[in-house]
Formats: structure tokens, sequence, C-alpha cells
């Protein structure tokens, strides 16, 4: 059963999911050009100064990248399931209807974390040409919460996406969008070293989120 | 012969409106029953609550003994569910779609399905969001009869299929369900035809239920009598053996389960004045309009 | 588990509520406090109050009103410039004579907030050449940091250059430094007159000064008093020479750390803590000037230049949740969160309460208003117990999440 829900899965996210991917890898290489250019035209001494003294985020055209991957995901994942409310379909598996969709979910997770581990790795390779330990840990430290932030939005797709009700899908999406700026607020580097245990745990819990609407659903809220 | 679907005081309301009170449904093991009722009489409703979609404020309907709202996998692998308008999953191709839905079933068995699948003019890599509405609920079907299920819920399954494929299919279909002891809860709100598939007949109205009985029994105990009145002031819509009564000018089309004999004595003894008193045979479509009315 | 789902949902609505109303609160309601500018006047030996505001006034400690020209020839070290313009800068002061250079050499003014000390900091540091022979200072090609030795990698290359290293952390580890360090502050700019290397703190919390002289290690172990830790400490390069740093300790005492007798002396200071106020530090020609910044007072504390205390001057303001936009907010809100607070550049989850008990009515109305509804739609009440209980502790926020995510289970 589990390698037919990663088949329907995978045949709904593959391209989207290597589509990303590929946007994401050229997102890098893009910050990474400017990272070229900039040690070229200033040295490295000079950028490195930029980066430690002056608040220079040189990744931070990055920073909405993981976000939109997990906004494409989701909605390629869980879209086509409530076109002519097809999740009926999926309920009526042989499977309890919880399981179901959180084996939907995990494969959602696991494809979506393997773009972003491809991304992560890409981005400390890259790094550590320019950049000693302490500044790539700084580095990693402020991208994390935005992989985060695209793991949440991923999570509040699925939330909204099957939710029944549009006035509800709307309070939801309110919600969903402040709740995502907590991940993207400061462009000090590493600012968000505190709160990466606690947004860590959050976004962990709103995994399970689609189950409130997939039960409404089953209970027929309309 | 024990019941696979029995549902109790079903009950539910949309908001205020009500939609049925203590409805009660039975479909023995091995029947074919037919959910017939107009647009919003309550057929999707019923169907939903069968499949765990829909909580009903209350009573129950249990499907082999289990509460439908939560129906244990090894049941629903034993019911093939066939939603209105044929939905599947139409991003994926009859090769993929086969693959994905075999992975379930213990008893899957491909051959119906391809054998199906061989008469549609479609390319391997066609995907079924490109394909036509006879094609699709013929993927539809073909899924279900794979399924090898032992209860089949159908909605509206005829809906989008050409005259002579809807007759074919309700022909392989009662066979497909006498032969291998199947059991079908179907609706429709295209009457033709069903009359030669069903064992049963349930028919609803907004808020309640016309009739419960196998379709031999009500074809033959609903009738229609047409006569022409004297006078077209006369009222009989409220005499209770009355089930409808359709009135153009002085011509009547009186619907009820009485004999004749009983109504040409009513319309004798109360002194109405009528000619050209004769019985009008009737198809299901006919009957089925003639108890739940033109409008 | 669909239940677990509605809970988180509910708690995520609230921890967004909590962020989202307050702030749409304070935006609408919130009016600015003007703290008092506090300075001392060497003429007079007394201090004056500069109000900001429409119209500014200017007084004395006792209220007496001034004009704005009468104010500045009050304080002529911190005006002298505009004195010298208008000629009414006078001559001798306590019999000095005014001299535009000894005034501005002496002259020094430094400011610290506490996001100052709550910053992610940095690891790396360029070591500048301190006698180069050049007129200004150079930024190197190579940056430091101290782990488990002292390093310095080349940022063209990002190479280590082991030479470099070797010879630096033979100097810390002669001199007694136990790697790694925990602190390391200087002044990591070429706009500043002259470099002093760097303070840094050891793993034992031991002092240490480093430079670069003609590319040789210059290592300096400072000695402190037993048991003296520092939290904080701000490099300064003032004209002067007279220091090299301030330094705040644990304790939240402020010291000074002089130049080249390396001599810890502490400032007559009570009221400061590092974490919630606002420092500013302003010598001239004959006094030191120190202005704690809190919530609800500034306190300003006049050293001589052997920075003994001469004079004090507090005054307390209303804290906001003592004013009326705050007691209200403490009427409706029983707390706020933000993931961003003025004292700290990092990002974290920040509680405040409301600074009242008010808001513990608002909860129960709430809680009957809650109570009413789901009478209303016919609830077993048994089931919302969470629900009710989550309403009465968070009030408004939790009022608003139970009845978006509603619960709506069945039996």
């Amino acid at each position: 059963m589990w390698k037919s829900i990663v088949y329907k899965e995978w045949i709904k996210i593959r391209w989207f999911l290597v589509g990303f991917t590929i946007l994401g890898m050229l997102g890098l290489g893009y910050v990474f050009l400017k990272v070229q250019r900039g040690f070229t035209f200033n040295g490295g001494t000079g950028f490195w100064y930029n980066i430690l003294f002056m608040g220079m985020q040189f990744f931070g055209y990055f920073k909405y990248i993981p976000l939109l991957g997990g906004l494409i995901i989701g909605i390629a994942q869980y879209f086509p399931e409530t076109v002519n409310k097809r999740i009926k379909l999926t309920f009526h598996l042989p499977l309890n209807e919880n399981k179901v969709l959180l084996m939907m979910h995990i494969f959602g997770i696991v494809s979506l974390l393997a773009s972003y581990l491809l991304l992560l790795l890409a981005f400390i390779s890259l790094s550590s040409i320019y950049f000693p330990s302490q500044m790539i840990i700084e580095s990693v430290i402020s991208v994390f919460p935005w992989f985060l932030a695209g793991f949440a939005a991923y999570f509040f797709v699925a939330l909204i996406v099957l939710e029944p009700v549009w006035m509800y899908r709307f309070f939801y999406a309110l919600v969903a969008g402040f709740f995502v700026t907590i991940y993207i607020k400061s462009p000090v580097i590493a600012a968000y070293g505190p709160a990466i245990p606690g947004l860590s745990l959050l976004t962990i819990l709103l995994s399970v989120a689609l189950l409130f609407s997939a039960y409404r659903f089953r209970k027929g809220e309309m | 012969m024990s019941n696979v679907i029995e549902c109790n005081n079903l009950t539910h309301y949309y908001g205020k409106k009500m939609v049925y009170e203590n409805l009660n449904i039975h479909v023995r093991d091995g029947s074919i029953l037919g959910l017939l009722g107009k647009n919003g009489a309550g057929k999707t409703t019923t169907i939903n609550i069968l499949n765990g979609f829909l909580q009903p404020r209350s009573g129950e309907c249990l499907i082999y003994g289990e509460n439908s709202q939560h129906l244990t996998p090894a049941t629903k692998a034993r019911i093939g569910f066939l939603i209105e308008g044929h939905i599947q999953y139409a991003f994926m191709n009859i090769h993929q779609i086969e693959k994905f839905y075999s992975g379930f079933y213990a008893n899957w068995r491909p051959a119906p399905y391809w054998e199906l699948m061989s008469k549609l003019k479609v390319s391997p890599k066609q995907k079924i969001s490109t394909m036509s509405c006879g094609q699709r609920s013929q993927v539809a079907l073909g899924l279900i009869l794979a399924q090898n299920p032992d209860l089949l819920i159908l909605d509206d399954f005829s809906m989008g299929l050409d005259p002579g494929y809807r007759r074919l299919f309700i022909d392989y279909l009662r066979e497909y369900a006498k032969s291998e002891n199947k059991t079908i809860f179907t609706t429709s709100h295209i009457i033709q035809d069903m009359e030669r598939l069903i064992d049963d007949v349930l028919i609803m109205d907004y808020n309640r239920v016309l009739a419960q009985c196998p379709i031999s029994e009500f074809m033959t105990s609903f009738k229609r009598f047409d006569f022409e009145l004297e006078n077209d002031k006369v009222n009989l819509k409220k005499e209770l053996f009355v089930k409808n009564l359709e009135m153009v000018k002085n011509k009547v089309e009186l619907y009820t389960y009485e004999s004749k004999d009983f109504v040409e004595k009513f319309l004798e003894n109360n002194g109405i004045v009528h000619k050209g008193f004769k019985q009008v045979k009737m198809e299901l479509e006919d009957a089925f309009i003639g108890l739940t009315g033109k409008y | 588990m669909e239940k677990l789902s509605r809970f988180i949902l509910v708690i995520v609505a609230i921890l967004v509520l909590s962020m989202t109303l307050p702030t749409l609160y304070w935006m609408a309601f919130e009016k600015p406090i003007k703290k008092p500018f506090v300075m001392y006047s060497c003429i007079d030996d007394d201090f004056f109050i500069l109000r900001a505001g429409t119209p500014t006034t200017f007084e004395d400690k006792k209220g007496n009103k001034y004009t704005r020209d009468q104010y500045e020839q009050k304080l002529p070290m911190w005006n002298f410039q505009q004195l010298m313009v208008s000629g009414k800068m006078p001559d001798t002061i306590k019999g000095k004579a005014m001299d535009m250079h000894d005034i501005g050499r002496n002259r020094s003014f430094e400011r610290y907030k506490p996001e100052d000390m709550n910053c992610p900091k940095s690891q790396l540091f360029p070591l500048f050449e301190s006698q180069s022979g050049r007129a200004s200072l150079e930024l190197p090609n190579d940056y430091f940091r101290i782990t488990w030795r002292m390093e310095f990698i080349d940022a063209g290359t990002n190479k280590i250059l082991e030479e470099k290293s070797q010879l630096f952390s033979a100097a810390l580890y002669h001199f007694g430094f136990t790697f790694p360090a925990t602190r390391i502050e200087g002044l990591p700019t070429t706009r500043k007159s002259c470099d002093e290397g760097y303070l840094i703190v050891d793993s034992a919390d031991k002092l240490f000064h480093v430079k670069l002289i003609k590319g040789k290690p210059f290592v300096k172990k400072v000695n402190l008093p037993e048991g003296l830790k520092f939290k904080h400490i701000i490099c300064v390069d003032f004209k002067d020479k007279r220091y090299y740093a301030y330094l705040f300790s644990e304790k939240n005492e402020i010291f000074i750390l002089t130049q080249d007798e390396y001599e810890l002396i502490k400032f007559p200071v009570t009221e400061f803590k590092a974490e919630n106020c606002e420092l500013k530090l302003y010598g001239d020609l004959f006094n030191y000037n120190v202005t704690v910044d809190s919530e609800d007072h500034t306190d300003v504390i006049i050293l001589d230049k052997e920075y003994k205390k001469v004079a004090s001057y507090q005054e307390s303001f209303p804290v906001l949740s003592e004013r009326t936009e705050g007691k209200i907010f403490s009427y409706i809100f029983p707390a706020q969160l933000s993931m961003e607070d003025s004292n700290s550049k990092y990002i974290d989850f920040f509680w405040k309460g409301s600074g009242g008990m008010g808001w513990i009515i608002l909860n129960l109305l709430l809680v009957a208003l809650h109570f009413a509804l789901l009478r209303r739609r016919k609830a077993v009440i048994k089931g919302h117990v969470i629900d009710l209980a989550l309403v009465a502790v968070t009030g408004i926020y939790g009022f608003l999440a139970v009845n978006l995510f509603q619960n709506k289970f069945f039996k």
C-alpha cells in the first residue's frame, strides 16, 4: 500500500519537485555568482568585512525560495485531491482515513526534505569555498528558518486546500499568512539562533494540521 | 437473507432545512436496489452518509454490520464506490491507475478492467483527464469490476452514457451481479432502463420516502387510471387513496395503489360523473413521474 | 488525531493573535513619552533639563524656565561650537582658559543599548597593524578566530595562515590564555584614530589585551579582582586616551580600563542593568556625565575627572502600563507575544505580561459568552472543557482561536 501511495503522490508532484529543485539551484547559482563577483571586485577581505560587520546577507536572494517550494509542492499534491472532491476516493481506499492522509503527507515531507537537503548541501559546499566554518554556521542559522517556513507553508497549504468551507479557508489563510512571517523576520545574520528550537517544534506540530480539515470534510461540513 | 446495508432512523438537516427524518433503508444481500428521486431529493446525501462523508444528524447506517461513519479497512475493501460523474484520479493514465489500485486489493482481478480498456480508443499514455465522458465512465467502472467488491455503491452511474451503451452496461451489470452474488446500491435520476437492472426500488421525494419495495410489486400495485370528468371543479386530490393526480382541463390521470374496482366504486358512490375510465399500463419511468409528480 | 490537530491549530491561532492584536492596538493608541534630556552645568554646578515638545522647554532642577540662549550658555562644554559662533563662549571657566582644542580633545561620547549586548556576535575579526607607520589604518587580508588556538584565515583564499597563527597562539599560550576565547571585543573599523587591538576574555574569564605591533604579537594579561566576570565590553577610541573600554560586569557594575596602566576603575553607578537600560556616557573637560535610561526613570550621575561622584539627579515617569493606553491594554489582553524585542537583536519568543490583572474580567466574560454560544449550538459542554479553560487563560486570543477552529467533534 505504501508503494501505491508513493506512486500516486510521485505522479502528482514529480515535475514540480524537480522544477522547484532546479529553480532553487539556479537561485543558489545566482547567489554565488554575486559572491564571485564581489570577491573579484572588492577582494575577499572587503567582502568578508561586509558580511561580518556591515550586516550583509550575501544569501538574501534565497530568502523566499524554500517558502515557494513548500507552496508549490503543497498545491501540486493536494489541489488535485480536491478537484471534484477526489479526496473521497482516497478516503475510500481500504486504509484508515487519517493513516492514508499521513502516508501522503509523509511522502510530501520527505520529498520536500530531500529537495531542501540538496539545496542546503549545495549552499554549504559553495560557501565553504569562500568562507570559514564560523561564517557558514551563522549563514546556516540564518537560512534554517526559511526552510522551516517552507515546511510550514506546505502544512498550511494542505490544511487550507482540504478545508471544505471557503470562509474558513480564508480565515486559515489569514492565520497562515501571519504565522509564516515569523520565520522570515530579521535581516540580522544568525539572529534566529534562540528561536530555532521553538520554531522547529511548532513546525513539526503543524505537520498534522491537515487532519482537521480532512475530518471536517468527512463529517460533511459545507 | 441478511441485510448488507441497514439504515435506521436516518435524519439529516442542512442547517434548518430538513432532508429527511427517520429514513429506513434495507438492502438485502445479493439484491440490487435503485434509489430513485428527483434532483435534490436527498440521493447524494444518502450516498455520502453511506460512504462516511457526512455525519447524519441522528440515526445510523450499517454496512456489513459496521457503522458507515467508521468503516474498517477490511470492510472498505469489500465496497466498490463509483462517485457521481465517474470521478477518478484523472492525472493518471489507464496503466498508472490500474497499478495504483491493484496495490490495495487482495482480490484484484485486472482482466475485466483490461477487457473494458481494450474497447476504448485511447493511447496508453493518455491521461484520464483528456478522455471523453463515456471513456472516463468506463475507466471508473472497470476499476470497480477489477476491485471485485461484494457491494457496489454506484452514484448516478448512467450519467453521461450513450443510451445504447447504458443499456449494454445495465445488462452486463445485472448479469455480473447475479452470477457472482454481488449486492448493488445505485442511484439514478435517469429512470429509463432501470427496470432491467434493479430488484428493489426506493423512491424518495423531498423530506420523505414515497415507495420502498420490490420493483415487481411496485409495478403491479401502482396503477394509473385515466378518465374525463363532467365537472372539472371536483377535487379528488384530498382523497387518501389518491397518490397523485394530474389534470388538464377535465382530463384526469389518477395514480393509486388501489384496484380498478375500488376507484370505479368510489367515483360511483360519490356521484362523480365521468367517462372514458380506463387503466393505463406504465413503464417504470411513467410510474416514477406519476408518483413524484411532474414538478 | 484530528482532535490533536485541532488543538495544535488553536495554539497556533493563539500565538498569531497574541502577536498581531497587541501590535495593532499599540499602533492605534500608543502615545510617545518624552524623556528629559539632563545635563550638568560647569557654570552653576547644577543640572539643566531640556524637555522636547511643542514648545521645547529649558529649565533647571527647581523648574525655573530659561531661554534657549540662556540654557546653552549654562552648558558651554556641550554647546561650545554654538557659543563660539555667537561669540558667547567665556574666556575662562573655573579658572581654566578655554581652548578649542582642549575642549575637543576632552570630549567623549558613547551610547549603549541593551541590543548591543543581546545580538549575534562575529567570531572573526581583522587584526590591524597598530604601528604601520602609515597615516591611516588599512584592513588586513586576513581575519582571526580563537578556537583551540588563534587562527588567521586569508579572506582571498579561505586558507589558514599557519605561520602567523602559530606565532600568536604561542604568544597567548605563553601568557596563560585558556582556549577558546569566550569574548572578543574591539573596534573592527579603519575609521578610528589609531588601533588598540582587541580585549579578549578566555575560557577562564581572564582578560587579555592583544595587538599586532610591527608584525609581532603584543599580549598583556589584565589583573582582575577575584570572581569578576564581564558580560559586555565596549571598546572606545577617544582623543584623550584615558581608557580603552567600558566594561560591564555580571553584577551590572560599570568599569573602565585605563590605558597603559591597565587599571580597572569602577564607576559609582548603581541603577544600571545592562539587560534593559540604555546608557549614555558623556565626558568633557570638567566632568563625566553618566545617564542611565530605563523604562520608568532617568538617572544622571556626574563624576569628576577622577571618576568620583559629585552630583546626581533622578526623574521618574509612568511606565507604559501605568498610562491610560497601557491600563486599557491590560483590561483587554492578558499578555503579548513578539518575535522581536527592543532590547535584543535576536529573534525569539518574547512574552510580556500586560502589566495589570484587569484582563481577568474580560476572560471570565468571554468564558461565559463561549459557554452561551455552546449552549446555543446545543453542544455537550463536557467535550469543551479544554476550550473553556483555554479561553479562561488566554482570554480574547483563546476565544477567537477556539471559534475559528471550531470544536465540532461528534460522538
